[in-house]
């Protein structure tokens, strides 16, 4: 498509453009939902979309183009420009990345096993069979295959391309209506690919899980699961974005190179991570991408940026444009060195907790917030688990949540599903003291 | 496009579908943001494709595309014909679909003042008109956050059961972030939205800029004026925007057959409702809820969803009884009975699932006076921030963002955050009084992997709790 984007670009500047952005991609995506032990739909995308940024006298003004003949896109460019025109200037805009860069590929994110998988129902059986045999009685869940193509080209000398394939699936198991366990799996390629680890676990924490008893309110030490720690640094992934602090949706505002974790706490966003489900080659204006540390040492060390903020803020972009907001591409909290029976060992009376939803903020800027555990949890005392509970709630604060991690489990777990939605590497988290609530009529 | 839809769905049956269905859809609008007085930049929204949906063998598959030629549409057709049979091997039953009587038909919602016909600069004038409002309120509010959005969506739904349905319906919505800091203290109004459907006539009538001021004033008095709330057994009046959260969340969506019935078991979950519960009380006598669809102007507005049924008003609360469920067409099969319309999708890529438009508390025959007049002691929580549900919809909570302590009849000072963390049986059991005056607040529901995030109103009447726990 990079003869489309030359078009694009070529008629951009006819017209009188300043920075322009054309991000074409192609994209084939399935997918197979599955409730009940059975498949209740299966779906197919195809996308073949031009995304365009452009910029006249520091007026932003950005479409898609759905239809890439001649025509249209001129007409569409001829109506941008006008649009431009007549707004006013966005003041603190500095600019797109000045190209050309070097390109590196990136190991394991693209399988052209992937692209011609015909048929992956398979592995979705082995995943309801696998959740079946640990115990369950009723799987759910969903399978994607993705295969994109991106094109990228600037009018500041940056032609780019990237191809990358992924397989995932995220696996809920019921033993009954109150009895559930959750598991994932999101891999880039096919060999990778463990379906069956994902129906596992969703199994054996449904089976645990069995007669939960009534929660009860008040600090406890909480072991999160890495998929219910993923759902706190998903949201957290975005309140690094400094387009959020900015607009006043983080609990960072204003703490950069202040303590914001307890020691040893290090935060990254890694874009260029082999086999993670957001790994790119380039951000939206053609920078690598790369590893950045956000929090070292429990302290604040940047936001994510892209080029315009970076200048804003006499700093260096992270490569994480998004051209209005920087986004966090695959988040990675650094490991620790307990086995997970270690960090259960450190619990006298606390609770595990293996999946989280429906996170919502009181107030983004002061971090004060409450999730739902969902699928198992389970009281721990004296490091054993000693029966599941259900019920609760986890009502706290985000950097209280960060400073009070009291230990880090030594083996990373990728996660990515639909309750996660920026990729995140986490081990199993200890936090201390975390705040309990649960309904009172 | 008529043809090519048409064809869709002719191609479908040809390639062995049982059913089949196809549905173009275009999206075309702008959006407006403004970040700390700085236009950010405008988007112009132009999506268009096809989706065409089936059930093979039993089996169902989806499958859509933007490029619309025959030759790409017909590749898609094979498509989602392949995936259903595929699916129809792992099935322990096949799907089936409720009959329905089907309509041509087209319809559209007209705007008094057309958004098409007003330039970016114009529509940013809205949102000028907030930051003068904060700016000029004596408040410090340095993070402002703030977005105009409108569009229009053309769709065209065509099905092999003699469905013909287009429709033009557009949108047009303002939202703000607010973030006002006073003596040290950081207090937030996030993500209020005022919106319709129709033209830029009901922003301006309903001028959200003076709204925002509100909030600003509110949460100036909150830093300021601010105490504890009560704690423990107390009375609480709730407004209608914490009652169309509270029957959104607990009354809407454990009303969703699709959730009843598990589909939707590994994302948003199931539901503490059973299909054996129709006819259980669940809440007061007073208690009744509505999901209306056809509400003129309303965010959440159809007349007829997206299977190409029509819609109309349900009842899934009546007197404190469960009465109806939501359904799409798969669902009603399973009750032995008929869609009720409930089927969305939010644009030509996604499939059409289980959803609400717009829930409300129905009104009783109180005043506001007479809610507030006999309450000894308890908070009157006018609007919410953190709020959230378990995903069988049964332990909610609600924060107050602003709310006022009501002590012997009286409103008096604000309180900060008052905390209300109740079942849902529990909610709608305490209810004892229900106001005459309803009001609606737009939101975005969402539901459906991928995500499917629908324009719906909540809202109703004021409600008087009795008896209920507070938390601080």
């Amino acid at each position: 498509m990079f003869d489309i984007n030359e078009l694009i670009l070529k008629k951009a500047k006819e017209i009188g453009f300043g920075d322009f952005v054309v991000l074409s991609y192609e994209t084939q995506r399935r997918q197979v939902r599955f409730a009940n032990n059975e498949i209740t739909v299966a779906k197919n995308w195809h996308y073949q979309k031009s995304v365009i940024f452009a910029e006249y006298e520091k007026r932003l003004v950005s479409t898609e183009l759905t239809t890439l003949d001649e025509k249209t896109i001129e007409e569409t460019l001829k109506m941008l420009f006008k649009t431009a025109k007549a707004m006013e200037p966005k003041k603190d805009y500095y600019g797109i990345a000045e190209g050309p860069f070097e390109y590196r590929d990136i190991p394991e994110t693209f399988d052209r096993k992937i692209v011609e998988l015909d048929e992956p129902n398979e592995y979705v059986e082995i995943a309801i069979n696998s959740a079946l045999e640990e115990g369950a009685k009723r799987v759910a869940g969903v399978l994607y295959t993705d295969y994109n193509k991106l094109y990228l080209t600037t009018s500041n000398n940056v032609e780019a391309f990237d191809e990358g394939t992924g397989i995932e699936i995220s696996v809920r198991a019921f033993v009954d209506d109150v009895a559930s366990g959750h598991g994932t799996n999101s891999v880039r390629v096919l060999k990778r690919f463990d379906p069956e680890s994902a129906g596992r676990k969703a199994g054996e924490i449904a089976k645990l899980a069995i007669n939960p008893e009534e929660g009860e309110a008040g600090k406890y030490d909480v072991i999160f699961d890495p998929l219910a720690f993923a759902n706190l640094l998903s949201y957290m992934s975005f309140m690094t974005s400094a387009f959020a602090v900015e607009a006043g949706f983080s609990f960072l505002v204003g703490k950069l190179e202040q303590k914001v974790a307890s020691e040893g706490i290090v935060l990254k966003d890694v874009g260029n991570m082999p086999n993670a489900y957001g790994t790119r080659k380039f951000d939206d204006e053609g920078v690598p991408t790369q590893e950045t540390t956000i929090i070292e040492n429990g302290v604040l060390k940047t936001y994510l940026l892209n080029t315009s903020l970076a200048k804003k803020y006499n700093t260096k972009t992270t490569a994480n444009a998004g051209l209005t907001m920087p986004r966090a591409w695959n988040i990675y909290l650094e490991a620790g060195d307990y086995s997970k029976e270690e960090l259960f060992s450190e619990v006298k009376r606390g609770i595990y907790i293996t999946n989280v939803w429906y996170t919502r903020f009181q107030n983004y800027v002061a971090g004060d917030f409450s999730t739902i555990p969902r699928d198992g949890a389970f009281l721990i005392e004296n490091g054993e688990i000693v029966k599941p509970i259900r019920n609760i709630r986890v009502s706290d604060n985000f950097q209280r949540i960060l400073e009070s991690i009291a230990a880090l489990g030594k083996e990373l777990y990728h996660i990515h599903w639909w309750e996660v939605r920026t990729p995140v590497f986490t081990p199993y988290v200890l936090v201390k003291d975390v705040g309990i609530t649960k309904a009172t009529k | 496009m008529h043809e090519l839809v048409e064809f869709a769905v002719e191609k479908a049956l040809e390639f062995g579908a049982k059913y089949a269905e196809a549905r173009f859809e275009e999206h075309s609008g702008v959006n407006i943001v403004m970040k700390n007085g700085n236009p950010e930049g405008l988007g112009m929204r132009a999506d268009r494709g096809i989706g065409i949906r089936v059930l093979v063998n039993g089996g169902m598959g989806f499958a859509s595309t933007n490029v619309l030629t025959k030759e790409s549409v017909s590749e898609v057709v094979k498509k989602a014909v392949k995936l259903a049979k595929a699916a129809s091997k792992v099935r322990n039953r096949p799907i089936e679909f409720s009959e329905e009587r089907f309509h041509e038909v087209y319809y559209e919602v007209r705007m008094k003042k057309d958004f098409r016909d007003y330039s970016g600069e114009e529509k940013m004038e809205y949102l000028k008109l907030i930051e003068e409002e904060v700016l000029n309120s004596g408040g410090n509010v340095p993070m402002r956050f703030l977005s105009y959005q409108d569009w229009i969506a053309r769709k065209y739904f065509v099905n092999n059961e003699g469905a013909k349905v287009e429709s033009v319906i557009p949108r047009v919505s303002i939202t703000y972030n607010l973030v006002v800091f006073e003596e040290g203290q950081v207090e937030q109004a996030p993500f209020v939205q005022t919106a319709f459907t129709g033209g830029l006539e009901l922003i301006e009538k309903a001028e959200p800029w003076k709204r925002a001021l509100n909030d600003v004033k509110a949460l100036q008095r909150l830093i300021k004026e601010g105490k504890k709330p009560p704690e423990g057994k107390v009375d609480v009046v709730i407004s209608p925007e914490v009652a169309g959260i509270a029957v959104h969340e607990s009354v809407g969506h454990p009303y969703e057959a699709d959730r009843i019935f598990g589909r939707e078991a590994a994302q948003a979950g199931e539901s503490f409702v059973k299909p054996d519960m129709l006819g259980k009380r669940i809440g007061s006598e007073v208690v009744t809820v509505i999901e209306d669809p056809t509400i003129p102007n309303s965010w959440g507005f159809y007349l007829y969803d997206d299977e190409g049924v029509k819609a109309r008003p349900r009842y899934l609360i009546k007197d404190g009884i469960i009465t109806e469920f939501l359904m799409n067409r798969e669902y009603a099969y399973y009750l032995d009975t008929h869609s009720n319309a409930s089927a969305r999708a939010i644009n030509y890529d996604r499939e059409p699932i289980v959803r609400m438009a717009n829930t409300y508390l129905a009104p009783g025959d109180y005043s506001f006076e007479e809610l507030i007049e006999d309450v000894k002691l308890g908070v009157y929580m006018v609007s919410f921030n953190e709020w959230n549900i378990d995903d069988r919809r049964y332990q909610q909570r609600y924060i107050g963002r602003e709310a006022y302590l009501i002590e012997n009849g009286e409103i008096k000072h604000p309180v900060r955050r008052p905390i209300l963390e109740i079942t849902t049986k529990g909610l709608w059991s305490s209810v004892d009084a229900v106001g005459k005056e309803v009001e609606f607040y737009p939101g975005t529901c969402g539901k459906g992997e991928p995500g499917q995030g629908v324009p719906v109103w909540m809202g109703g009447a004021s409600a008087r709790l009795r008896d209920v726990v507070l938390r601080r």
